[in-house]
């Protein structure tokens, strides 16, 4: 299956200039998303996931910086490293071609802002054409309504009206045929008001000063309802019960489950190619969780987008990812299609975790060791320390991630790849 | 404990980084040297070292202030009982100011400490009305609420301040011994003791009983200091109070006290001290104020806010005011360095601390 | 919006408790004093009141527990009466009358500088942080926040009106006081000076008034303002590291509206709780700076009397500033709970 990717990730590094040293973060990380399809990304709590999917969307927070790598974006209207893109082309792509949802909903809404108000920021950045259009045409068909009945009540009073002698019939006969002339063309030349012709001149030059200036003088409250509806459409889009009353409250009024299909609706109310998902279920109770997921996904096929899916939880990614990256101490260490992972893990640290998942019936077994501190950390294989397999070479050189079988990718001496 | 001194070490060093913090220790060291060599620099006149010298022999010259000379060198500020020695006021000032800063401080803090824990420990209506008794304190601009009480305070109490303040803390020092020998509350109070000691004795023992105007001032200033301590402690109480350890620490049946003292203070603590030591700087402040209005130490009382208060007399004119500005720039730039100092110090806690508040 | 509603009414019945309370406070500080002194809190007339302490005393029952004399003083204060002053020779309440216009004077001029300067400068700190600009403003923050009010002033005089001789202390000058006693039909329409010589067509008393309060602005907003970029600075940088600003990000939005449109706002709520604070302090009367100046205002009244322990004035003060506070703070309430909305559910 040659799927092209739209993300492709190479040898991404990135440190953290702390007041107790600097952390290097992201170690040489190597990723790459195929279109449409679903990548867990998998790790302990500080792997580095987060800053790796924060990354792709060069929103890594101070005092954090990409100092290494590429990012290459192929897809959609804007393409090309991420991390070199202008700005103006990096907030094309974030929000519409790329977005993100995040582990703990309500902290990561505004709260002073209505929901609504939040989700039609969005639109208003990558959607304003289309809703204008929508408005434009909402208010011609009204205005050509009614001024259909007007005419047609004109009609009707011509119809009824008695003619006395020949002039006067020839009168109204060039009135009558005025009148359907009228109304013949009322499809093709619809009538104007101040309002649909604003709409019109913000739609052919939406970055003229003086359109934005005219535009002061109306009250748009079309567009306002436009832009209401379409945040309606999308939160229904997400199963939110009564989304119009829900629209109008406030994160704080919400709960977890609702607040996190908020923030799902307001990623994908722009159609992205790529979505991330960073532990959005983490926090919910299980039953919600399935929920969340089943939606996400469901979503995911009607649009056609791929998802990031970042988590901790294997059963997770047993069940819903069609792929998987496992993460160790800021490297990518093995990438697989998900089955091959589960049955044939081949670095020691995916084996070590899929061995330490929890069966009933027999013992703990748990990873001995810590996670190295990444301040200053020490060369060769991050997981040489706590490796069963550890051999003299991988503590001094770093096992280069390459491909051991057919879409099968390992960083680990014991599979070679050093030239 | 060795995470906590971790933590200490942390501290200082990041304290160490900033240069404006720096700043400030090296400025309070300046003053805390004055007020060390305060008998060397200045040596007293007589048995109470804060009444200021009078110069008679130039006051027969000229009652106005003069400028600064080599027998006097800031100058001095007159008045008909004789000219006072401007560089005297200024040295012995620097120990009058650390003396009503810290014990100010002192004391609002423990009332406010007392009763911001017992109004959030236990909550309820003794919280209520607590709040509401401190709220009606609030309600005052501090330096209105500060001067009524300054002005209406009886005359005459048995006890001065520096005598509560004595007592307050060798009470604290008990409690301490009895419940949880902290090295560094302990080290606090024992601060506090030598500076009471010091306070009560530096007074001549016949001026006992009758409060002096600085006093009441002190007084004055403590009442209406403490229920921002209290509020900022019962907010960092009500936070603590819900966490784990707590609950822990109640269910393995420590007393009501134990736990307080053991548990939740020193989670609660920092942002009281960040407050404090910004507080002893607005509290030097508000005594010049207070002073400055003609609500404060007697006339010939070694303080940098009643030199300036006795400025006002002659800078009438505009000539004058050129003339004698020495008489108030000199003690205010005192006032500005020691309250730099401070604020200094207390932004570099606050910054360092603040981070470590959110780690946990 | 009901919500809101029933949030301003509790407000309002928490105000009037308050109020309440800071009277006891006061009618338990006059307690302390000697029954002559407090003879003068009921007295009205200041011709003759040193005759009428005595009958006044009987009158008013002064000898009665504490809270029948409370009641009665606090009928008197609601009816206006808040005593005479021994030293002015005025009705408390007339003296405050006719100085805290001059008060507000400087307070119009003062209070929207030191916001809105504290805000901008405080979010550019913030925006700015840890280059030159966010040094230098914190430097004259911690700067201006330790001068002493009467510092300033002294020193701006010893500046301005010493060496340059150009702006002087006072409200006028004296040469316009002259001139507007000497006017017959000159109407005291606000007692401020500055709008009374406009409405009086003498538009160059107006100008002087102006010029009067330009130092005693400058004074107090040099040590308010201080704290405002403080305050501004860090609730900006804590506003900026909070995770939805990442989600505005994420969301392709121009970093002028994120922070501006999303930081800055939820920044504000604690900012706008100290500015009303600020201005209601400010609007009880500048004591030091008055002083200083000699402005005459309230701030003045209460020093002179203070001075010269005239406490019943003091305490009449005290009253006023109390009230002012506490309705300051009501507004404020008020403005926090627009802003933020989960203020108005609890």
């Amino acid at each position: 299956m040659s799927q092209e990717s739209i993300v492709d990730v190479r040898d991404l590094e990135v440190k953290f200039y702390t007041y107790a040293g600097i952390v290097e973060a992201l170690d040489g990380v190597n990723l790459s998303i195929k279109k449409g399809e679903i990548l867990g990304l998998v790790g302990e709590t500080g792997c580095g996931k987060s800053v790796t999917s924060l990354s792709i969307m060069r929103l890594v927070p101070p005092p954090g910086k990409i100092v290494g790598g590429r990012i290459l974006y192929k897809y959609g209207s804007v393409q090309g490293n991420v991390l070199e893109m202008s700005d103006h082309s990096l907030r094309k792509l974030r929000g519409k071609d790329v977005s993100m949802i995040f582990q703990e909903p309500r902290a990561y809404l505004n709260p002073v802002y209505s929901v609504e108000d939040q989700i039609g920021e969005v639109m208003l950045v990558h959607k304003k054409e289309e809703i204008l259009q929508n408005a434009v045409s909402a208010i011609e068909k009204k205005l050509i309504e009614n001024r259909r009945i007007a005419l047609e009540k004109q009609r009707v009073r011509l119809e009824k009206q008695k003619t006395r002698n020949k002039k006067d019939k020839m009168k109204l006969e060039e009135r009558r045929a005025r009148l359907e002339k009228e109304i013949s063309k009322l499809a093709s030349k619809p009538p104007s008001n101040f309002e649909v012709r604003i709409y019109k001149r913000l739609i052919r030059s939406p970055r003229s000063r003086i359109v934005a200036f005219q535009a002061r003088f109306s009250r748009k409250r079309q567009f306002k309802k436009e832009l209401r509806k379409e945040v309606v459409r999308v939160l229904r889009s997400v199963e939110i019960p009564d989304p119009e009353r829900v629209a109008r409250m406030y994160p704080h009024e919400l709960s977890g489950g609702m607040a996190q299909r908020i923030v799902i609706s307001m990623a994908l109310s722009c159609n992205p190619t790529l979505l991330i998902a960073d532990e959005p279920t983490t926090n919910l109770d299980v039953t919600v969780q399935a929920q969340i997921l089943n939606l996400i996904v469901t979503l995911k096929k009607g649009l056609g987008s791929s998802i990031l899916y970042i988590t901790h939880d294997l059963g997770v990614v047993a069940q819903s990812c069609e792929r998987v990256a496992v993460m160790y101490a800021g490297n990518i260490i093995e990438t697989a299609d998900v089955f091959e992972t589960f049955s044939n893990p081949l670095h020691p640290y995916t084996r070590a975790l899929l061995r330490s998942i929890p069966r009933p019936g027999e013992p703990f077994r748990s990873i001995p060791g810590f996670v190295p501190s990444l301040v200053n950390p020490l060369p060769g294989c991050r997981f040489h320390d706590r490796c069963e397999y550890a051999m003299e070479i991988c503590r001094k050189t770093k096992p280069p991630f390459f491909e051991v079988k057919p879409s099968h990718y390992v960083a680990c001496h014991l599979y070679g790849g050093l030239k | 404990m060795r995470p906590r001194i971790a933590e200490w070490r942390f501290m200082l060093k990041r304290i160490r980084q900033s240069s404006l913090a720096v700043a400030g220790l090296l400025i309070l060291l300046a003053f805390v040297a004055i007020a060390v060599l305060a008998p060397v620099l200045a040596p007293p006149y007589s048995s109470d070292p804060f009444i200021v010298p009078a110069d008679r022999l130039l006051a027969a010259v000229t009652p106005s202030p003069t400028p600064p000379t080599t027998a006097h060198i800031f100058g001095t500020i007159g008045s008909d009982q004789g000219q006072f020695d401007l560089y005297y006021i200024c040295i012995w000032g620097t120990i009058t100011a650390f003396r009503v800063g810290v014990l100010v401080v002192a004391a609002s803090l423990l009332i406010g400490l007392i009763i911001g824990t017992a109004a959030a420990f236990y909550g309820g209506i003794l919280d209520e009305v607590l709040m509401r008794f401190t709220d009606v304190i609030i309600a005052f601009p501090t330096l209105v609420l500060a001067m009524v009480l300054a002005i209406a305070f009886p005359g005459s109490i048995p006890i001065n301040f520096s005598m509560v303040m004595l007592a307050v803390s060798l009470i604290v020092m008990f409690a301490l011994l009895a419940i949880r020998p902290d090295r560094r509350l302990m080290l606090v109070d024992l601060l506090i003791i030598v500076f009471s000691l010091y306070s009560v004795f530096s007074f001549p023992l016949n001026v006992q009983l009758g409060l002096s105007q600085l006093d009441k001032v002190l007084f004055a200033i403590t009442i209406v200091g403490w229920p921002g301590y209290a509020r900022v402690i019962r907010g960092e109480i009500m936070r603590v109070k819900n966490e784990d350890y707590v609950e822990a620490s109640k269910a393995s049946g420590s007393s009501d006290f134990r736990t307080i003292i053991k548990h939740i203070l020193p989670n609660s603590i920092y942002p009281i001290l960040i407050v404090a030591t910004l507080d002893i700087g607005s509290i030097v402040l508000t005594t010049a104020a207070l002073a400055f209005i003609g609500v404060g130490a007697p006339v010939n009382y070694a303080d940098w806010g009643q030199a300036i208060s006795r400025a006002q007399s002659w800078i009438s004119s505009a000539d004058l005011i050129i003339k004698n500005m020495h008489v108030f720039v000199i003690p205010g730039l005192f006032i500005v360095f020691f309250v730099v100092g401070w604020n200094l110090l207390g932004d570099a806690l606050r910054d360092v601390l603040d981070p470590m508040m959110r780690r946990r | 919006m009901t919500n809101l509603f029933a949030y301003i009414i509790r407000r309002l019945i928490m105000l009037v408790f308050v109020i309440l309370g800071v009277t006891i406070l006061i009618f338990a500080i006059t307690m302390l004093l000697p029954l002559n002194i407090r003879a003068l809190l009921y007295i009205n007339n200041p011709q003759h009141f040193h005759e009428l302490i005595e009958p006044t005393i009987k009158a008013y029952g002064l000898n009665d527990p504490f809270y029948m004399q409370y009641g009665r003083w606090l009928s008197q204060v609601l009816q206006g009466n808040l005593g005479t002053s021994a030293y002015f020779s005025q009705p408390i309440a007339e003296a405050i009358a006719q100085r805290w216009p001059l008060t507000v004077e400087i307070v119009i001029f003062a209070a929207p500088i030191i916001i809105f300067v504290g805000i901008f400068i405080g979010v550019q700190s913030a925006i700015h942080r840890n280059t030159p600009i966010d040094h230098a403003s914190r430097v004259f923050a911690v700067l201006g926040w330790s001068l002493p009010s009467f510092l300033v002033g002294m020193t701006l005089l010893a500046i301005f009106y010493g060496w340059l001789h150009v702006l002087g202390p006072g409200s006028l000058s004296d040469s316009t006081r002259l001139y507007v006693s000497s006017l017959p039909h000159y109407v005291h329409y606000t007692g401020m000076d500055i709008f009374d010589g406009l409405l009086n067509g003498v538009p160059w008393i107006s100008w002087d008034a102006l010029l009067h309060c330009i130092l005693p602005t400058v004074t107090i907003v040099t040590i308010d303002v201080a704290l405002l970029i403080r305050v501004m600075r860090s609730s900006m940088l804590e506003s900026l590291g909070k995770p939805y600003i990442i989600t505005a990000r994420a969301k392709g939005l121009d970093e002028k509206v994120v922070i501006y449109k999303h930081a800055r706002r939820n920044a504000l709520i604690p900012v706008a709780t100290l500015s009303g604070m600020l201005v209601a302090g400010l609007l009880g009367g500048l004591i030091i700076t008055e002083t200083v100046f000699g402005f005459g205002g309230l701030g003045q009244f209460a020093a002179d009397a203070a001075r010269n322990f005239d406490t019943p004035a003091v305490l009449g003060y005290a009253i006023l500033s109390a009230v002012v506070f506490v309705i300051a703070n009501l507004i404020v309430d008020l403005l926090y709970a627009y802003i933020d909305p989960r203020i108005r559910l609890d």
